[in-house]
Protein backbone atom coordinates (compact mmCIF):
# COMPACT_ATOMS: atom_id res chain seq x y z
CA UNK A 1 0.00 0.00 0.00
CA UNK A 2 1.34 3.36 -0.83
CA UNK A 3 2.14 5.91 1.86
CA UNK A 4 -0.19 9.17 1.81
CA UNK A 5 2.13 10.89 4.68
CA UNK A 6 5.68 11.77 4.35
CA UNK A 7 8.08 10.75 6.66
CA UNK A 8 7.77 13.88 9.04
CA UNK A 9 4.17 14.01 9.53
CA UNK A 10 3.94 10.47 10.23
CA UNK A 11 6.35 10.90 12.99
CA UNK A 12 4.70 13.74 14.44
CA UNK A 13 1.36 11.94 14.38
CA UNK A 14 2.51 8.96 15.66
CA UNK A 15 4.16 11.11 18.68
CA UNK A 16 0.81 12.82 19.19
CA UNK A 17 -0.90 9.71 19.05
CA UNK A 18 -2.64 11.34 16.16
CA UNK A 19 -4.13 8.69 12.73
CA UNK A 20 -1.08 7.81 10.57
CA UNK A 21 -1.73 6.32 7.03
CA UNK A 22 0.42 3.68 8.43
CA UNK A 23 3.12 2.70 11.43
CA UNK A 24 6.41 4.50 11.57
CA UNK A 25 9.61 2.16 11.14
CA UNK A 26 13.26 2.42 12.46
CA UNK A 27 15.11 -1.05 12.50
CA UNK A 28 17.94 0.91 14.52
CA UNK A 29 20.28 0.41 11.42
CA UNK A 30 23.57 2.45 12.34
CA UNK A 31 26.71 1.22 12.13
CA UNK A 32 25.99 -1.49 9.48
CA UNK A 33 24.56 1.50 7.44
CA UNK A 34 28.42 2.06 6.77
CA UNK A 35 27.91 -0.91 4.24
CA UNK A 36 25.94 1.08 1.98
CA UNK A 37 28.41 3.71 1.46
CA UNK A 38 30.44 3.66 -1.33
CA UNK A 39 31.68 0.42 -2.46
CA UNK A 40 30.43 -1.21 1.35
CA UNK A 41 34.19 -1.74 2.80
CA UNK A 42 34.06 1.32 5.03
CA UNK A 43 36.02 0.19 8.04
CA UNK A 44 33.88 0.51 12.05
CA UNK A 45 37.13 2.29 12.82
CA UNK A 46 37.07 4.63 9.74
CA UNK A 47 32.99 5.10 10.15
CA UNK A 48 33.45 6.28 13.79
CA UNK A 49 36.30 8.38 13.38
CA UNK A 50 35.05 10.71 10.95
CA UNK A 51 32.33 13.05 11.11
CA UNK A 52 31.51 12.95 7.47
CA UNK A 53 32.05 9.22 6.84
CA UNK A 54 29.63 8.95 10.19
CA UNK A 55 27.04 10.83 8.71
CA UNK A 56 26.98 9.35 5.15
CA UNK A 57 26.02 6.30 6.70
CA UNK A 58 22.98 7.66 8.03
CA UNK A 59 22.45 9.60 4.78
CA UNK A 60 23.25 6.67 2.63
CA UNK A 61 20.90 3.98 4.34
CA UNK A 62 17.88 6.52 4.11
CA UNK A 63 18.36 6.64 0.41
CA UNK A 64 18.20 2.61 0.87
CA UNK A 65 15.88 2.16 3.43
CA UNK A 66 13.67 4.38 3.48
CA UNK A 67 13.30 4.81 7.52
CA UNK A 68 11.23 7.50 9.29
CA UNK A 69 14.01 8.17 12.06
CA UNK A 70 17.69 8.57 11.85
CA UNK A 71 19.19 8.02 15.56
CA UNK A 72 22.83 9.01 15.73
CA UNK A 73 24.25 6.18 17.67
CA UNK A 74 28.20 5.53 17.53
CA UNK A 75 28.95 2.93 20.45
CA UNK A 76 28.79 3.08 23.65
CA UNK A 77 32.85 3.64 23.83
CA UNK A 78 32.72 7.59 23.32
CA UNK A 79 32.56 9.30 26.73
CA UNK A 80 35.04 6.76 28.14
CA UNK A 81 37.37 6.36 25.41
CA UNK A 82 37.64 10.45 25.79
CA UNK A 83 37.67 9.67 29.69
CA UNK A 84 41.37 8.14 28.75
CA UNK A 85 39.91 4.64 28.48
CA UNK A 86 41.88 2.86 25.98
CA UNK A 87 39.23 1.44 23.49
CA UNK A 88 40.25 -1.37 21.10
CA UNK A 89 38.78 -0.64 17.23
CA UNK A 90 38.74 -3.22 15.10
CA UNK A 91 37.45 -3.30 10.94
CA UNK A 92 34.45 -5.05 11.34
CA UNK A 93 33.76 -4.83 15.20
CA UNK A 94 31.72 -2.60 17.43
CA UNK A 95 34.58 -0.23 19.04
CA UNK A 96 34.69 -1.26 23.09
CA UNK A 97 36.98 -0.31 25.89
CA UNK A 98 39.45 -2.99 26.38
CA UNK A 99 41.20 -0.72 29.73
CA UNK A 100 39.17 1.47 31.65
CA UNK A 101 40.35 4.48 32.42
CA UNK A 102 39.25 4.41 36.27
CA UNK A 103 41.28 1.74 38.18
CA UNK A 104 41.16 3.18 41.93
CA UNK A 105 38.80 4.97 43.83
CA UNK A 106 41.43 7.97 43.16
CA UNK A 107 40.70 7.89 39.56
CA UNK A 108 36.83 8.10 40.34
CA UNK A 109 37.68 11.43 42.01
CA UNK A 110 40.76 13.04 39.94
CA UNK A 111 38.25 12.11 36.68
CA UNK A 112 37.73 15.59 34.50
CA UNK A 113 35.41 17.01 32.30
CA UNK A 114 36.22 15.44 28.96
CA UNK A 115 36.56 18.78 26.36
CA UNK A 116 33.74 17.49 24.32
CA UNK A 117 35.47 19.95 21.15
CA UNK A 118 38.32 17.19 20.89
CA UNK A 119 38.28 13.44 20.71
CA UNK A 120 35.52 11.01 19.60
CA UNK A 121 33.26 13.62 20.84
CA UNK A 122 33.59 15.91 18.59
CA UNK A 123 33.57 13.24 15.55
CA UNK A 124 29.89 12.32 17.54
CA UNK A 125 28.94 15.93 17.59
CA UNK A 126 30.08 16.75 14.15
CA UNK A 127 28.90 13.92 12.62
CA UNK A 128 25.58 14.06 13.89
CA UNK A 129 25.26 17.53 12.82
CA UNK A 130 26.13 16.74 9.26
CA UNK A 131 23.59 14.03 9.17
CA UNK A 132 21.28 16.17 10.75
CA UNK A 133 21.64 19.21 7.86
CA UNK A 134 21.48 16.24 5.11
CA UNK A 135 18.09 14.76 6.61
CA UNK A 136 16.31 17.06 8.67
CA UNK A 137 13.57 18.02 6.19
CA UNK A 138 12.83 14.67 5.50
CA UNK A 139 12.65 12.73 8.56
CA UNK A 140 12.92 13.10 12.37
CA UNK A 141 16.60 12.96 13.34
CA UNK A 142 18.02 12.39 17.08
CA UNK A 143 21.10 12.65 18.18
CA UNK A 144 22.36 9.64 20.96
CA UNK A 145 24.52 10.32 24.19
CA UNK A 146 25.29 7.40 26.62
CA UNK A 147 23.80 8.39 30.41
CA UNK A 148 25.88 9.08 33.11
CA UNK A 149 26.11 5.52 34.68
CA UNK A 150 26.64 3.71 31.42
CA UNK A 151 29.53 6.11 30.60
CA UNK A 152 31.56 5.45 34.07
CA UNK A 153 30.72 1.96 33.83
CA UNK A 154 32.37 1.81 30.44
CA UNK A 155 35.80 3.64 31.80
CA UNK A 156 35.80 1.49 34.96
CA UNK A 157 34.30 -1.63 34.21
CA UNK A 158 30.69 -2.08 35.13
CA UNK A 159 31.93 -4.89 38.10
CA UNK A 160 33.95 -2.07 40.00
CA UNK A 161 30.82 0.84 39.71
CA UNK A 162 28.73 -2.06 41.56
CA UNK A 163 30.95 -3.24 43.58
CA UNK A 164 31.82 0.85 44.75
CA UNK A 165 28.52 1.77 44.72
CA UNK A 166 28.71 0.38 48.10
CA UNK A 167 32.29 0.57 49.16
CA UNK A 168 33.05 4.35 47.77
CA UNK A 169 29.71 5.49 47.56
CA UNK A 170 30.91 9.05 47.54
CA UNK A 171 33.77 8.54 45.39
CA UNK A 172 31.20 7.09 42.51
CA UNK A 173 28.89 9.93 43.16
CA UNK A 174 31.56 12.41 42.60
CA UNK A 175 32.30 11.05 39.49
CA UNK A 176 29.00 11.17 38.24
CA UNK A 177 28.77 14.82 38.92
CA UNK A 178 31.63 15.11 36.11
CA UNK A 179 30.47 12.59 33.76
CA UNK A 180 26.82 14.68 34.44
CA UNK A 181 28.72 17.86 33.71
CA UNK A 182 30.09 16.23 30.07
CA UNK A 183 26.93 15.07 29.26
CA UNK A 184 25.53 18.67 29.90
CA UNK A 185 28.25 19.90 27.16
CA UNK A 186 27.34 17.48 25.12
CA UNK A 187 23.59 18.05 25.37
CA UNK A 188 24.05 21.81 24.19
CA UNK A 189 26.77 20.74 21.44
CA UNK A 190 23.85 18.70 20.13
CA UNK A 191 21.29 21.01 20.78
CA UNK A 192 23.32 22.99 18.17
CA UNK A 193 23.31 21.05 15.65
CA UNK A 194 19.19 21.60 15.87
CA UNK A 195 18.25 17.93 16.06
CA UNK A 196 14.53 17.37 16.74
CA UNK A 197 15.55 14.84 19.61
CA UNK A 198 18.09 13.23 21.67
CA UNK A 199 18.27 9.86 22.96
CA UNK A 200 19.58 9.06 26.47
CA UNK A 201 21.07 5.30 26.36
CA UNK A 202 19.77 4.73 30.45
CA UNK A 203 20.58 0.71 30.00
CA UNK A 204 21.26 0.04 33.63
CA UNK A 205 17.65 0.82 34.80
CA UNK A 206 17.05 -3.10 33.95
CA UNK A 207 15.56 -5.47 37.25
CA UNK A 208 18.11 -7.30 36.10
CA UNK A 209 20.73 -5.09 37.24
CA UNK A 210 19.42 -2.00 40.00
CA UNK A 211 16.83 -1.27 41.99
CA UNK A 212 14.40 1.63 42.36
CA UNK A 213 16.56 2.75 44.59
CA UNK A 214 20.33 2.02 43.46
CA UNK A 215 19.07 3.43 40.18
CA UNK A 216 17.37 6.35 41.53
CA UNK A 217 20.87 6.88 43.78
CA UNK A 218 23.05 6.46 40.86
CA UNK A 219 21.67 7.15 37.80
CA UNK A 220 17.95 8.98 38.23
CA UNK A 221 18.57 11.84 39.87
CA UNK A 222 21.82 12.80 37.23
CA UNK A 223 19.11 11.72 34.61
CA UNK A 224 16.39 13.81 36.11
CA UNK A 225 18.51 17.19 35.00
CA UNK A 226 19.91 15.86 31.90
CA UNK A 227 16.32 15.19 30.41
CA UNK A 228 15.40 18.34 31.60
CA UNK A 229 18.18 20.53 29.89
CA UNK A 230 17.89 18.11 26.66
CA UNK A 231 14.34 19.92 26.36
CA UNK A 232 15.54 23.58 27.11
CA UNK A 233 18.15 23.21 24.27
CA UNK A 234 15.21 22.12 21.99
CA UNK A 235 15.27 18.87 21.66
CA UNK A 236 12.44 16.32 22.23
CA UNK A 237 14.08 13.96 25.48
CA UNK A 238 14.24 10.28 24.16
CA UNK A 239 15.42 7.19 25.71
CA UNK A 240 17.10 3.95 24.53
CA UNK A 241 16.89 0.38 26.54
CA UNK A 242 17.69 -2.22 25.65
CA UNK A 243 17.80 -4.17 28.72
CA UNK A 244 15.75 -6.69 30.04
CA UNK A 245 13.39 -5.89 32.66
CA UNK A 246 13.51 -2.13 32.20
CA UNK A 247 12.14 0.37 34.68
CA UNK A 248 9.42 1.63 32.56
CA UNK A 249 7.37 3.25 35.06
CA UNK A 250 10.58 5.46 36.20
CA UNK A 251 12.26 6.06 32.19
CA UNK A 252 8.21 6.26 30.78
CA UNK A 253 5.75 7.57 33.27
CA UNK A 254 8.59 9.56 35.23
CA UNK A 255 10.93 10.96 32.61
CA UNK A 256 8.53 11.10 30.17
CA UNK A 257 10.23 10.52 26.83
CA UNK A 258 9.18 11.35 24.00
CA UNK A 259 10.19 8.30 22.18
CA UNK A 260 11.49 5.07 24.34
CA UNK A 261 12.63 2.04 22.18
CA UNK A 262 12.88 -1.54 24.14
CA UNK A 263 13.74 -4.47 23.58
CA UNK A 264 11.62 -7.83 24.14
CA UNK A 265 13.07 -10.73 25.82
CA UNK A 266 10.32 -13.89 25.55
CA UNK A 267 12.72 -16.39 27.27
CA UNK A 268 12.95 -13.47 30.41
CA UNK A 269 10.21 -14.12 32.95
CA UNK A 270 8.30 -10.50 33.27
CA UNK A 271 10.17 -9.02 30.16
CA UNK A 272 6.58 -6.91 28.49
CA UNK A 273 5.38 -8.16 25.15
CA UNK A 274 4.99 -5.11 23.11
CA UNK A 275 1.38 -6.14 23.13
CA UNK A 276 1.27 -5.62 27.17
CA UNK A 277 3.86 -2.65 26.72
CA UNK A 278 0.79 -0.88 25.35
CA UNK A 279 -1.89 -3.06 27.44
CA UNK A 280 -0.20 -1.46 30.65
CA UNK A 281 -0.55 2.43 29.33
CA UNK A 282 3.34 2.85 28.55
CA UNK A 283 1.86 3.93 24.68
CA UNK A 284 -0.68 6.40 25.88
CA UNK A 285 1.84 9.28 26.11
CA UNK A 286 5.01 7.92 24.74
CA UNK A 287 5.89 6.89 21.47
CA UNK A 288 7.11 2.95 22.25
CA UNK A 289 9.74 1.92 19.80
CA UNK A 290 10.71 -1.85 19.18
CA UNK A 291 10.70 -5.13 19.30
CA UNK A 292 12.04 -7.15 16.68
CA UNK A 293 15.00 -9.42 17.80
CA UNK A 294 17.62 -8.03 16.43
CA UNK A 295 19.37 -11.33 15.73
CA UNK A 296 16.49 -11.73 13.30
CA UNK A 297 18.37 -9.28 10.94
CA UNK A 298 21.64 -11.46 11.00
CA UNK A 299 19.62 -15.52 11.07
CA UNK A 300 16.54 -15.07 9.62
CA UNK A 301 15.78 -15.68 6.00
CA UNK A 302 13.62 -12.63 4.41
CA UNK A 303 10.28 -14.37 4.70
CA UNK A 304 10.69 -14.91 7.75
CA UNK A 305 11.79 -11.35 8.50
CA UNK A 306 8.70 -10.42 6.81
CA UNK A 307 6.34 -12.64 8.80
CA UNK A 308 7.52 -11.31 12.08
CA UNK A 309 7.32 -7.78 10.98
CA UNK A 310 3.78 -8.45 9.89
CA UNK A 311 3.22 -10.69 13.21
CA UNK A 312 4.41 -7.47 15.52
CA UNK A 313 2.30 -4.87 13.17
CA UNK A 314 -0.82 -7.27 14.28
CA UNK A 315 -0.15 -7.47 17.48
CA UNK A 316 0.47 -3.42 18.01
CA UNK A 317 -2.26 -2.78 16.09
CA UNK A 318 -4.47 -5.32 17.67
CA UNK A 319 -3.38 -3.34 21.38
CA UNK A 320 -3.30 0.41 20.35
CA UNK A 321 -7.14 0.33 19.13
CA UNK A 322 -7.73 -1.74 22.66
CA UNK A 323 -6.29 0.56 24.56
CA UNK A 324 -7.87 3.32 22.43
CA UNK A 325 -4.65 4.33 20.70
CA UNK A 326 -3.93 5.19 17.21
CA UNK A 327 -0.43 5.38 16.41
CA UNK A 328 2.40 5.59 19.17
CA UNK A 329 4.04 2.49 18.45
CA UNK A 330 7.18 2.36 16.04
CA UNK A 331 8.18 -1.06 15.01
CA UNK A 332 11.56 -1.26 15.36
CA UNK A 333 14.63 -3.66 16.60
CA UNK A 334 14.73 -3.77 20.40
CA UNK A 335 18.78 -2.87 20.02
CA UNK A 336 20.48 -1.93 17.32
CA UNK A 337 20.85 -4.14 13.99
CA UNK A 338 23.71 -5.64 14.26
CA UNK A 339 26.62 -4.03 12.65
CA UNK A 340 28.88 -6.88 11.68
CA UNK A 341 29.05 -8.42 8.15
CA UNK A 342 27.10 -11.17 8.26
CA UNK A 343 23.86 -8.87 9.09
CA UNK A 344 21.65 -9.20 6.22
CA UNK A 345 20.62 -5.94 4.49
CA UNK A 346 17.71 -7.35 2.64
CA UNK A 347 16.37 -8.00 6.00
CA UNK A 348 16.17 -4.10 7.17
CA UNK A 349 14.37 -3.73 4.03
CA UNK A 350 11.77 -6.21 4.42
CA UNK A 351 11.63 -5.07 7.98
CA UNK A 352 10.54 -1.53 6.09
CA UNK A 353 8.83 -2.32 3.48
CA UNK A 354 6.98 -4.93 5.20
CA UNK A 355 5.44 -2.38 7.52
CA UNK A 356 4.62 -0.05 4.65
CA UNK A 357 2.12 -2.79 3.40
CA UNK A 358 0.82 -4.42 6.91
CA UNK A 359 0.97 -1.26 8.97
CA UNK A 360 -2.02 0.58 8.49
CA UNK A 361 -3.98 0.78 11.77
CA UNK A 362 -7.76 0.75 10.95
CA UNK A 363 -9.68 0.60 14.52
CA UNK B 1 32.93 -20.37 69.06
CA UNK B 2 31.31 -22.82 68.18
CA UNK B 3 31.35 -24.64 64.27
CA UNK B 4 27.50 -23.99 64.41
CA UNK B 5 28.06 -19.73 64.59
CA UNK B 6 31.04 -20.13 62.61
CA UNK B 7 28.99 -21.59 59.57
CA UNK B 8 26.22 -19.09 60.28
CA UNK B 9 28.80 -16.18 60.21
CA UNK B 10 30.40 -17.30 57.39
CA UNK B 11 26.60 -17.99 55.44
CA UNK B 12 26.23 -14.43 56.70
CA UNK B 13 29.06 -12.41 55.58
CA UNK B 14 28.03 -13.97 51.79
CA UNK B 15 24.49 -12.74 51.95
CA UNK B 16 26.02 -9.27 53.51
CA UNK B 17 28.50 -9.07 51.16
CA UNK B 18 31.07 -8.81 54.00
CA UNK B 19 34.57 -10.40 52.56
CA UNK B 20 36.80 -9.51 55.65
CA UNK B 21 34.19 -11.48 57.88
CA UNK B 22 34.12 -14.37 55.49
CA UNK B 23 38.15 -14.23 55.68
CA UNK B 24 37.82 -14.03 59.46
CA UNK B 25 34.76 -16.56 60.00
CA UNK B 26 37.07 -19.29 57.29
CA UNK B 27 40.23 -18.77 59.51
CA UNK B 28 38.39 -19.48 62.31
CA UNK B 29 36.47 -22.53 61.03
CA UNK B 30 39.98 -23.99 60.41
CA UNK B 31 41.01 -22.83 64.06
CA UNK B 32 38.37 -24.99 65.24
CA UNK B 33 38.83 -27.99 63.43
CA UNK B 34 35.48 -27.98 60.86
CA UNK B 35 36.31 -29.51 57.75
CA UNK B 36 36.71 -26.95 54.84
CA UNK B 37 34.57 -28.93 52.76
CA UNK B 38 31.99 -28.38 55.10
CA UNK B 39 32.84 -24.64 55.70
CA UNK B 40 32.60 -24.21 52.07
CA UNK B 41 29.54 -26.25 51.81
CA UNK B 42 27.53 -25.31 54.87
CA UNK B 43 28.61 -21.68 55.14
CA UNK B 44 29.88 -20.25 51.71
CA UNK B 45 27.95 -21.84 49.70
CA UNK B 46 24.58 -22.11 51.64
CA UNK B 47 24.89 -18.24 51.47
CA UNK B 48 25.54 -17.95 47.83
CA UNK B 49 22.88 -19.72 47.14
CA UNK B 50 20.51 -17.80 49.18
CA UNK B 51 22.14 -14.41 47.09
CA UNK B 52 20.82 -16.47 44.64
CA UNK B 53 17.75 -16.83 45.40
CA UNK B 54 17.12 -13.43 46.12
CA UNK B 55 18.43 -12.30 43.27
CA UNK B 56 15.90 -14.42 40.72
CA UNK B 57 13.40 -12.59 42.87
CA UNK B 58 14.67 -9.17 42.74
CA UNK B 59 15.32 -8.92 46.19
CA UNK B 60 18.90 -8.40 45.24
CA UNK B 61 20.19 -6.67 42.28
CA UNK B 62 23.97 -6.86 40.73
CA UNK B 63 26.00 -4.57 43.26
CA UNK B 64 24.37 -7.35 45.88
CA UNK B 65 25.27 -10.25 44.02
CA UNK B 66 28.54 -8.85 43.07
CA UNK B 67 29.64 -7.99 46.89
CA UNK B 68 28.43 -11.53 47.93
CA UNK B 69 30.45 -13.56 45.20
CA UNK B 70 33.44 -11.05 46.85
CA UNK B 71 32.94 -12.10 50.15
CA UNK B 72 32.78 -15.91 48.93
CA UNK B 73 35.65 -15.91 46.94
CA UNK B 74 37.58 -14.47 50.36
CA UNK B 75 36.73 -16.99 52.43
CA UNK B 76 37.12 -20.23 49.78
CA UNK B 77 40.97 -18.37 48.99
CA UNK B 78 41.60 -19.15 52.48
CA UNK B 79 39.65 -22.82 52.69
CA UNK B 80 40.48 -24.48 49.37
CA UNK B 81 44.13 -24.87 50.16
CA UNK B 82 42.71 -26.94 53.00
CA UNK B 83 40.79 -29.54 51.54
CA UNK B 84 42.03 -32.90 50.72
CA UNK B 85 43.46 -33.46 47.05
CA UNK B 86 41.50 -36.64 47.15
CA UNK B 87 38.16 -34.54 47.56
CA UNK B 88 39.48 -31.80 44.84
CA UNK B 89 40.21 -34.46 42.67
CA UNK B 90 36.42 -35.64 42.66
CA UNK B 91 35.29 -32.15 41.29
CA UNK B 92 34.36 -31.43 37.82
CA UNK B 93 36.78 -28.83 36.38
CA UNK B 94 34.84 -26.23 34.56
CA UNK B 95 36.65 -23.65 32.47
CA UNK B 96 34.75 -20.32 32.06
CA UNK B 97 35.40 -16.98 29.45
CA UNK B 98 34.24 -14.23 27.49
CA UNK B 99 34.90 -15.24 23.78
CA UNK B 100 37.46 -13.61 21.78
CA UNK B 101 36.73 -9.62 20.73
CA UNK B 102 34.01 -9.58 23.89
CA UNK B 103 35.43 -7.71 26.98
CA UNK B 104 32.10 -7.43 28.92
CA UNK B 105 32.26 -10.17 32.09
CA UNK B 106 30.03 -9.55 34.34
CA UNK B 107 27.46 -12.11 33.42
CA UNK B 108 30.94 -14.75 32.72
CA UNK B 109 31.69 -13.89 36.48
CA UNK B 110 28.24 -14.30 38.00
CA UNK B 111 27.86 -17.50 36.49
CA UNK B 112 31.17 -19.02 37.04
CA UNK B 113 30.59 -17.59 41.33
CA UNK B 114 27.18 -19.43 40.83
CA UNK B 115 28.97 -22.62 39.44
CA UNK B 116 31.59 -22.53 41.85
CA UNK B 117 29.10 -22.64 44.73
CA UNK B 118 27.63 -25.31 43.25
CA UNK B 119 30.23 -27.83 43.36
CA UNK B 120 32.55 -27.37 40.48
CA UNK B 121 36.14 -26.30 40.20
CA UNK B 122 36.37 -23.23 37.87
CA UNK B 123 39.03 -21.78 35.90
CA UNK B 124 38.40 -18.55 34.56
CA UNK B 125 40.08 -17.83 31.40
CA UNK B 126 39.13 -14.00 31.59
CA UNK B 127 37.48 -11.79 28.91
CA UNK B 128 38.30 -11.74 24.84
CA UNK B 129 40.00 -15.13 25.01
CA UNK B 130 41.14 -16.57 22.24
CA UNK B 131 39.52 -19.81 21.06
CA UNK B 132 42.98 -21.66 20.79
CA UNK B 133 42.79 -21.04 24.50
CA UNK B 134 38.82 -22.63 25.16
CA UNK B 135 40.20 -25.55 23.17
CA UNK B 136 43.34 -25.86 24.78
CA UNK B 137 41.53 -25.74 28.46
CA UNK B 138 40.30 -29.50 28.06
CA UNK B 139 43.78 -30.71 27.63
CA UNK B 140 45.48 -28.56 30.27
CA UNK B 141 42.81 -28.07 32.66
CA UNK B 142 40.78 -31.17 32.56
CA UNK B 143 37.83 -29.66 31.76
CA UNK B 144 34.78 -31.63 31.62
CA UNK B 145 32.76 -27.99 30.92
CA UNK B 146 33.15 -25.50 28.75
CA UNK B 147 31.11 -22.20 29.51
CA UNK B 148 31.10 -19.02 27.10
CA UNK B 149 29.51 -16.02 26.94
CA UNK B 150 29.52 -12.71 25.15
CA UNK B 151 26.99 -10.25 24.55
CA UNK B 152 27.84 -8.60 21.39
CA UNK B 153 26.29 -9.76 18.14
CA UNK B 154 29.42 -9.73 15.76
CA UNK B 155 31.58 -11.92 18.12
CA UNK B 156 29.21 -15.03 18.41
CA UNK B 157 30.83 -16.51 15.57
CA UNK B 158 33.57 -16.93 18.09
CA UNK B 159 31.35 -19.66 19.97
CA UNK B 160 31.31 -21.45 17.30
CA UNK B 161 34.75 -21.72 16.34
CA UNK B 162 35.48 -23.06 19.46
CA UNK B 163 33.08 -25.96 19.04
CA UNK B 164 34.71 -26.53 15.82
CA UNK B 165 38.21 -26.43 17.68
CA UNK B 166 37.39 -29.12 19.64
CA UNK B 167 35.50 -31.14 16.94
CA UNK B 168 38.74 -30.74 15.02
CA UNK B 169 41.17 -31.69 18.00
CA UNK B 170 39.22 -34.41 18.84
CA UNK B 171 38.19 -32.92 22.22
CA UNK B 172 34.69 -32.36 21.61
CA UNK B 173 33.27 -35.33 23.17
CA UNK B 174 35.14 -35.14 26.31
CA UNK B 175 33.72 -31.44 27.16
CA UNK B 176 29.82 -29.88 27.85
CA UNK B 177 29.40 -26.96 26.10
CA UNK B 178 27.19 -24.01 27.53
CA UNK B 179 26.87 -20.56 26.47
CA UNK B 180 25.45 -17.70 27.45
CA UNK B 181 25.03 -13.62 26.89
CA UNK B 182 21.70 -11.47 25.34
CA UNK B 183 22.09 -12.08 22.09
CA UNK B 184 22.87 -15.80 22.32
CA UNK B 185 19.49 -18.57 22.61
CA UNK B 186 19.17 -21.99 22.11
CA UNK B 187 18.36 -22.56 18.79
CA UNK B 188 22.04 -20.40 18.08
CA UNK B 189 23.19 -22.90 20.43
CA UNK B 190 21.89 -25.79 18.73
CA UNK B 191 22.98 -24.60 15.14
CA UNK B 192 26.75 -24.15 16.67
CA UNK B 193 26.67 -27.31 18.04
CA UNK B 194 26.82 -26.28 21.29
CA UNK B 195 24.99 -28.81 24.56
CA UNK B 196 23.33 -26.21 26.24
CA UNK B 197 22.14 -22.12 26.60
CA UNK B 198 20.91 -20.47 29.57
CA UNK B 199 19.28 -17.18 30.17
CA UNK B 200 20.59 -16.07 33.65
CA UNK B 201 23.33 -18.33 35.73
CA UNK B 202 20.72 -20.25 37.76
CA UNK B 203 19.38 -21.72 34.71
CA UNK B 204 23.33 -22.38 33.98
CA UNK B 205 23.80 -23.93 37.12
CA UNK B 206 20.41 -25.97 36.95
CA UNK B 207 21.31 -27.27 33.10
CA UNK B 208 24.77 -28.31 34.18
CA UNK B 209 24.38 -29.91 37.16
CA UNK B 210 21.76 -32.14 35.92
CA UNK B 211 23.83 -33.36 33.58
CA UNK B 212 27.08 -33.55 34.78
Amino acid sequence: MADTMNHIERAVAALGDKPVDRLTAYPLAMGVCRRVVGDGKMTYRDWVSDPKKFASAFIEGQKRFDFDFAIGLMDLSVAAGDMGSVVRMDDQNTPFVTDPALKTVEDYEKLTVPDVKKGRSHVLVEGTGLFVQALGSQLITAAFLEGPLLSLTQAASAEKVFMDMYNNRSAVHKALKTITEYNGDMVKAMGAKKPAGLVWDYLWGSYSCLGDAEYEEFEGQYARGLNELTGKEGMAMCIHNCADLPHLDTQIKAFKPAIYSMAYYPLIPGSPSPKETIEKGYADNCLIGGQIDPQGFVRWSQEKMQKTTMNLCQEVKTALCARGLHSRYCIASGCEVPPAVTTRLENIKECVDTVKQYGQVKC
Amino acid sequence: MQAQDILAGLEKAVITGNKADSIKFAKESLEVGVKALDAIDKGLVKGMTIVGDKYAKHEYFLPQVLLAANAMYGGLDVLLPHIPKAEADKKVVGVIGVVEGDVHDIGKNIVKTMFTASGLDMHDLGKDVPTETFVNSVKSQKAGLIAMSTLMTPTMDGMKAVVDGLIESGDRMKVKIIIGGAPTSQPFADDIGADWHAINAQEAVKKVKGAL
